[in-house]
């Protein structure tokens, strides 16, 4: 495409050799290919990483949530309130990809537990309570940071704001910011969901129930954020419910 | 598409730079001296302007780089020199006058068109 001015450059402004521009122009147009094929397979490394990822959540979800829907919206739920609370766009992204294996620890934590309902045993409490750990274990052997960062996610998703969490105990600021995301937008998915054992909350119930444990279990500051931009997380969250979107379109979506 | 306007006086460099820039998705088009280049830049409204800084005539590239920064109706526009000149004391005049980035000849393909990229996905 040339200028459409009729500005005529001077005849001699040509200087190179014909073979050697020719044989430059050669290079330049074989490095074009190699960049587009480079490009082309890094989305590819990418998106294989992030279906492993998937695929594994989804594996370790069927025994809770047979549509495999709620770690799909945990993802976009989470992505949304990191990029509310300022979070950079490429962590966003990031955790959008990772949340969902927030709980592939729980692979490890045999039905009769998993899938009980009324309340834990002590000792059944403390087979359920290692699934972070476990979770933390199967990913964080990887050198891939989406993967890294699933671990963090998967170690830090049960501690709490008051520092009462379990694995570790930490409080505050000292949990991932990862974890303390995850942790509440899996609150209150849960909550709206249906279980095994109990009816979904209605939504404003949901929310009040979030609005309580603000400081306590959750950052003041993420509940604050979700709940002032509610209508905006659960249309969110309808969208992903009514229209999930397939697998291979979320490796993909880079 | 992004609009790139390439401007250096030699026709070699000029088609090897478009080859580079088509690497990616763009329209790109050249202009040969600073009066073709500032005539160009008005009427296409370019989003990215490559500059040579040494070209014959009245006007040199940082000429046209401060009149590109100074025109209100093209603000917004991101100017990247391409010089020969390769000292601090180059670079240092290249940015004080106003441009956004200075890369030195022979310039790397590579380098380039990550920068336009880059520029790119902050714009």
């Amino acid at each position: 495409m040339e200028t459409s001015l009729n500005l005529r450059p001077p005849r001699s402004d040509r200087s190179f050799d014909d073979a050697a521009a020719a044989q430059m122009e050669r290079i330049i147009a074989d490095l074009g290919v190699m960049y587009q094929e480079r490009n082309r397979a890094l989305r590819e490394v990418a998106s294989a990483h992030h279906e492993a990822l998937l695929r594994l959540a989804l594996a370790a979800e069927l025994r809770d949530d047979d549509t495999g829907v709620h770690i799909i919206r945990i993802g976009h739920l989470a992505e949304a309130l990191a990029l509310k609370c300022g979070e950079a766009p490429r962590f966003a992204q990031m955790l959008r990809h990772a949340a969902p294996m927030h709980d592939v620890g729980k692979i490890g934590v045999p039905d009769h537990v998993l899938k009980k309902p009324g309340t834990y045993t002590q000792e059944e409490r403390e087979v359920m309570k290692r699934h972070p750990v476990i979770g933390a274990q199967i990913l964080g052997r990887s050198r891939i940071p989406l993967f890294q960062l699933a671990a963090e996610v998967a170690m830090s998703h049960h501690e709490r704001w008051d520092g009462t969490g379990y694995p570790l105990g930490l409080a505050r600021e000292a949990i991932p910011i990862s974890g303390r995301i995850v942790a509440v937008v899996d609150f209150f998915d849960a909550l709206t969901m249906d279980r095994c054992y109990r009816k979904a909350y209605a939504d404003d119930e949901a929310l009040s129930m979030l609005a309580e444990q603000s400081g306590a279990a959750f950052d003041p500051r993420l509940v604050e954020q979700l709940l002032s931009n509610a209508t905006e997380f659960i249309a969110l969250r309808n969208r992903i419910t009514d229209h999930p979107p397939s697998l291979e379109s979320l490796a993909e979506a880079a | 598409m992004k609009k790139i306007l390439v401007v250096d006086d030699h026709a070699d460099i000029r088609k090897l730079v478009r080859m580079t820039l088509e690497f990616e998705d763009c329209e790109v088009h050249e202009a040969f001296d600073a009066h073709s280049a500032l005539e160009a830049a008005a009427v296409l409204r370019p989003d990215i302007v490559l500059l040579d800084v040494m070209m014959p005539g009245d006007l040199d590239g940082l000429d046209v780089c401060r009149r590109l920064k100074a025109n209100t109706e093209l603000a917004g526009i991101h100017v990247l020199l391409l010089s020969a000149r390769g000292h601090a004391r180059d670079r240092e005049a290249g940015m004080q006058a106003g441009a956004d980035a200075y890369m030195v000849k022979p310039f790397s393909p590579l380098q380039l068109i990550g920068h336009i990229s880059n520029s790119w996905a902050t714009a």
